[in-house]
């Protein structure tokens, strides 16, 4: 059954033929838009739109929600939730096409399923506020930035790894 | 030419339907790259499996090394891109935050979308802790502000920063990649953990290698950057634009524009600062003609549909904004005859006179009384109060305003 099911999913492509064409699309979107892709913002968009609908007094007390009051149209309108819709539906196509489409949780192998989604709400988490202070993620901070050169995705993207080498030692029970 | 949005070249509509093209095309890459699997990504910290950096550097690379030669042929103007603002004490905490995220949680956002929508069930509970993540942030907002906002440095370029050329710091950056994917593949092919995580297409590292090597050394090789702008017209093209009056638009235009309501132009004061706090037309945005190249006023000089009208308080600053930004590459760029001065004497003083009995002539008065009395009584500034009944000054005006030199 395992090996059957493995003879199906076609191998991932190779790392640095996907990164040129990740990389093209990178430029593209520059040079169409003016900006670079990204993700995280659009999960704020959710956020802001989500606490002005269910508890508009909290987002009230908060600058961070004023876009969901001040706004022409809602913060769902905006470039990168279209974005991020369209990543959605490429990861979707990609993972349908190379058999990849299962539902698992990926983690090391000493590790509880319980112990890994615990870790990956705290990832999570950290990765949300982590993503407001660095004011993008890895692809809109990080590589974004890199493509631009701007010294600020420079900056963000040492910081992200350099914390990762400095910390997986402390960590490593969870992945190997 | 590029970018083509920010510029009007492609209609600003259309960048949702960009968005969701690019955003497919994104996450389609990084699912076929393997970035749907926690394991595969946490192994650049663990040395079984480097996916991460090849791919992320790889991209890097190939969208910096495109970038700079787009602009150096012109084609792109690195003033209308966004640069990421650097607010120094907010990105490196900001990173360092999200470096913990990375290796506890396994993802970051964009790869735990491609993994969820494939069925990872640990990247859902990635993107329910996001949304927390993201809540708390913004409930204690003005706790994190002072940071989120504070040590603002502009945005800088990583070339300057570092005191260098932008092509010595491309070349050096080629260079460090080239170096960490040898680097990276020996300890990958020295590391006997978790083989069966390795299930890619293999193609030899020469190609990649010497494609950026030649990327390089072009880069290096290319002479002295260019300094004209990206779109600048030539002086041939220049000499033809200003003894054409084409750019000139009238008072009654504007201040039908203004009354009625309509969004077809876009007004800016090229006066000081201080000039357009005493007065200015009403909608009208601020550029000083000394700022009128910055960077941050390039990106406010047009806006989606209008046509953008220049005034000062003679027509002579309002010229000279127009010839650097016509120069600069904008077109459809229109100043306001006569300036505020004309504007004031024919809205306001009754000097006017109106010779004939035509029907144009009698609705060009019957449009100025009209006038008068809006701006006189103030509604101006009361804009939803506008009524529809105001007549039309004579011609269609707004078709002249689009056709443009």
């Amino acid at each position: 059954m395992e090996n059957k099911i493995k003879h199906e999913v076609k191998p991932y492509m190779n790392p640095y033929l996907a990164g040129f064409l990740l990389g093209v699309v990178l430029m593209i979107t520059f040079f169409i838009t003016g900006r670079g892709l990204g993700a995280s913002g659009a999960i704020k968009s959710a956020v802001i739109v989500t606490v002005g609908k269910i508890a508009p007094a909290t987002a009230q007390k908060s600058s961070f929600f004023e876009e969901y009051f001040s706004g022409a149209h809602s913060p769902l309108k905006s470039w990168l939730v279209f974005e991020v819709l369209g990543v959605l539906i490429g990861g979707f196509l990609s993972g349908f096409l190379s058999g990849r489409l299962t539902l698992k949780i990926d983690k090391g192998p000493k590790v509880k399923n319980i112990t890994r989604l615990i870790f990956a709400v705290v990832g999570g988490s950290l990765f949300g506020i982590g993503s407001q202070l660095g004011r993008g993620c890895t692809s809109g901070a990080a590589l974004s930035g890199m493509a631009v050169f701007s010294t600020a995705g420079f900056l963000t993207m040492m910081a992200i790894f350099g914390t990762g080498y400095i910390i997986a030692y402390f960590f490593r029970k969870l992945w190997i | 030419m590029g970018p083509l949005i920010p510029q009007d070249i492609i209609n600003g509509d259309l960048n949702f339907f960009f968005a969701l093209i690019l955003g497919i095309a994104f996450g389609f890459i990084l699912e076929q790259a393997g970035f749907s699997s926690s394991r595969k990504l946490a192994g650049v910290f663990y040395g079984y499996d480097f996916v991460v950096l090849k791919v992320f550097f790889t991209a890097g690379v190939t969208a910096a090394t495109g970038l700079f030669f787009l602009k150096y042929l012109g084609w792109v103007n690195f003033d209308l891109l966004y640069i990421n603002p650097l607010y120094l004490w907010s990105a490196i905490i900001g990173g360092i935050i999200m470096g913990f995220g990375f290796i506890l949680g396994g993802f970051c956002p964009g790869t735990s979308l491609t993994a969820a929508v494939i069925g990872k069930i640990d990247a859902w509970f990635f993107i329910i802790g996001m949304f927390l993540g993201i809540f708390v942030f913004g409930v204690f907002y003005p706790f994190f502000k002072p940071l989120h906002m504070g040590s603002f440095l502009g945005s800088p370029f990583i070339y300057d920063t570092l005191g260098i050329s932008q092509k010595w710091f491309l070349f050096w950056l080629i260079v460090i990649a080239v170096i960490a994917f040898m680097v990276t593949q020996l300890i990958e092919d020295n590391s006997t953990k978790f083989k069966e995580l390795h299930n890619t297409q293999k193609l030899s590292l020469k190609y990649p290698v010497l494609f950026l090597f030649i990327l390089a050394c072009i880069a290096l090789w290319l002479p002295q950057q260019r300094l004209s702008f990206a779109n600048e017209k030539t002086k041939e093209v220049m000499t033809k634009v200003i003894l054409s009056d084409k750019r000139y638009i009238n008072t009654e235009k504007v201040a039908y524009n203004i009354i009625n309501n309509q969004k077809d132009l876009y007004l800016i004061d090229v006066r000081s600062v201080q000039e357009y706090n005493d007065f200015h037309l009403p909608g009208a945005n601020n550029i000083p003609l000394n700022d009128i190249l910055n960077p941050s006023s390039l990106k406010n000089l047009v806006q989606k549909d209008k046509s953008t009208v220049l005034y000062s308080n003679s027509s002579v600053n309002a010229d000279m904004a127009w010839f650097l930004i016509t120069r600069y590459g904008f077109d459809n760029i229109y100043v306001l005859n006569g300036g505020l001065n004309k504007f004031y004497n024919d809205i306001f003083l009754e000097k006017k006179t109106h010779e004939g009995n035509s029907v144009e002539a009698v609705s060009e008065a019957r449009f100025i009384k009209e006038a008068r009395t809006f701006f006189k009584e103030g509604r101006a500034n009361n804009e939803s109060s506008v009524e529809k009944s105001i007549p039309k000054p004579t011609d269609a005006p707004l078709k002249a305003v689009k056709g443009g030199c």
